[in-house]
């Protein structure tokens, strides 16, 4: 029973640290930047692949991991910086914008996912990482899956503060609830907003990894982290960076949860939740008035 | 000396002429007042010298450099700062942290000490220390209107534009309003301001410029506006 439950309880904390990594990047790409990034998913394939690319070629998982992250943000703000900035410049009005830049982002969803399969093929790919377990509580808990844990909660936490402490996360948030009079204030908008896409795509790169360490990949995976990092950010509240933190751990929680009773149940319980939610506190956990 | 000047500002949106062709100037250290009906132009005016809409044909020019078609942030690094009508503080922040904002952007180069000390002597100097740990949101209609003014201050600017600072309060807070004013001119800031309130108008600025339907229609020391036909003509003539 104890060993169940410290099962459940590790797995939960595992998926609740990966998801809210994904959706603090989805959150801070809608909430500054006004891009509801459907191919969310696809960059979170990407550092997947990209990672396991560099594992295969001898380097090591961590390493490989940090090496994404200078890969996915200038993937991320150049993407920016070319296609969504001149989509900003077209479009009359902020609502026009993003409705624009989602169906960018829808197409760039397809794109990326079929490259990958050119570059990859569809099969399902893995390598084998710190297998061997160590006894919490008596129970047994693989190293990798402790390693992602460790690595997901750290970089949950120090991406807050760096929101909270750093000039530029201030930047961040002063866009985030006040774009006019933040740029009014001598805050460089744009660019802020294209740094944000860039650093939503590490967040996607770091997460992609970090599952290559405990899972198998495969070019199609992406959807299904999208729809769940979607669902994390209305649960935590549109743009709110503690909500998707900890909508993020409770959607894990829950996911794993159900995932033992049943596991076709658990997107049938996802959408639950955001059924009630919707009904109960359509602004989110944390969200604002609006 | 004049440290900003427009020449043949014009700005339309759809078919209708916000601001009309306009020329203006505003001396240093002097407080302009912009007055005249809703929809006479005068906060689209601000717009348009803060870099937050582009102007269709004419030129801005501050400090002797052009400014129309800059970016806002570059004009609010040049010493040109502005507050919203509708209060338009951080609402996810604390006061203290609203004036912050200003202070670490206002000004390139600024480090993090050098701004929370700039940030302190604001609280202080517009009488907000006692709200400084408070959200904006929570505080009364006068005080989230001086957290604009506070965080427009933050930023160092040598001009100031206040877009109606004192709708929506009392007599004894329109006078302490009207205290602050004078004292931020007093630091050597030039202000523009747009009011509705007359008695803040006529004894504050030394110059006011009348906008109608766009168009600049008088111009001169608050005495002149207060004899001027065409004025009376306008406020009660509708």
């Amino acid at each position: 029973m104890l060993t169940t439950l410290i099962n459940v309880l590790s797995s939960g904390l595992i998926m609740g640290g990966v998801y809210a990594i994904i959706s603090m990047g989805l959150s801070m790409q809608y909430g500054v930047a006004r891009i509801l990034n459907v191919s969310h998913g696809e960059f979170i394939m990407l550092g997947a692949f990209l990672c396991f690319t560099l594992v295969r070629s001898h380097v090591h998982p961590i390493l490989s991991m940090l090496l994404c992250v200078p890969v996915m943000f200038v993937i991320g703000f150049v993407l920016h910086r070319t296609i969504y900035k001149k989509l900003s410049d077209v479009s009359g009005s902020t609502a026009a914008f993003e409705s624009n830049s989602m169906l960018v982002s829808f197409g760039l969803m397809f794109v990326v996912q079929n490259v990958a399969l050119l570059l990859w093929g569809s099969e399902q790919k893995g390598y084998t990482f710190l297998m061997r377990s160590v006894k919490i509580l008596g129970s047994p808990i693989a190293l990798n899956r402790l390693l992602v844990l460790v690595f997901a909660v750290a970089i949950s936490f120090a991406f807050y503060i760096f929101l909270e402490r750093s000039r530029l996360g201030k930047a961040i948030r002063a866009v985030s609830q006040d774009p006019s009079a933040a740029r009014l204030l001598g805050v460089r908008r744009t660019r802020v907003a294209a740094i944000c896409f860039g650093i939503g795509a590490i967040l996607a790169g770091c997460a992609g990894a970090l599952i290559t360490m405990i899972n198998q990949i495969n070019t199609s995976m992406g959807m299904n982290y999208t729809i769940i990092a979607i669902i994390v950010v209305v649960l935590g509240g549109m743009g709110s960076i503690p909500g998707s933190l900890l909508g993020g751990f409770i959607l894990g929680f829950i996911g794993t949860v159900v995932n033992y009773i049943d596991p076709s149940l658990s997107l049938v319980a996802y959408y639950l939740i955001i059924i009630v939610l919707l009904l109960v506190k359509p602004s989110g956990l944390m969200g604002g008035k609006s | 000396m004049q440290i900003l000047n427009g020449s043949g500002v014009n700005k339309a949106f759809g078919g209708r002429k916000a601001v009309d062709n306009v020329d203006f100037h505003v001396d240093e250290n002097e407080i302009l007042g912009l007055i005249g009906p809703n929809g006479a132009g005068k906060t689209t005016l601000f717009n348009l010298i803060s870099g937050a809409i582009k102007a269709d044909s004419g030129t801005i020019t501050y400090k002797g450099r052009v400014i129309s078609g800059m970016k806002p942030y570059r004009i609010c690094h040049m010493g040109l700062a502005r507050t919203f009508q509708k209060a338009k503080n951080f609402p996810d922040m604390t006061v203290r942290e609203n004036v912050l904002m200003g202070a670490v952007f206002g000004k390139k180069g600024t480090d993090n000490a050098a701004a929370e000390r700039k940030t302190d002597e604001i609280l202080s100097f517009v009488g907000l220390e006692d709200f400084r740990d408070k959200s904006p949101g929570d505080i009364a209609l006068a005080l989230q209107k001086r957290v604009e003014v506070a965080r427009a201050l933050a930023t160092s600017p040598d001009v100031l534009m206040l877009d109606e600072v004192m709708a929506g309060l009392n007599p004894t807070e329109v006078g302490e309003a009207m205290e602050l004013i004078s004292k931020i001119r007093g630091s050597g800031v030039t202000i523009i301001m747009i009011e509705h309130v007359m008695k803040a108008i006529m004894s504050l600025c030394d110059r006011i410029i009348v906008l109608h339907h766009g168009q600049k229609i008088e111009e001169g020391t608050p005495e002149h506006i207060s004899n001027s036909k065409t004025v009376i003509d306008v406020y009660l003539g509708e």
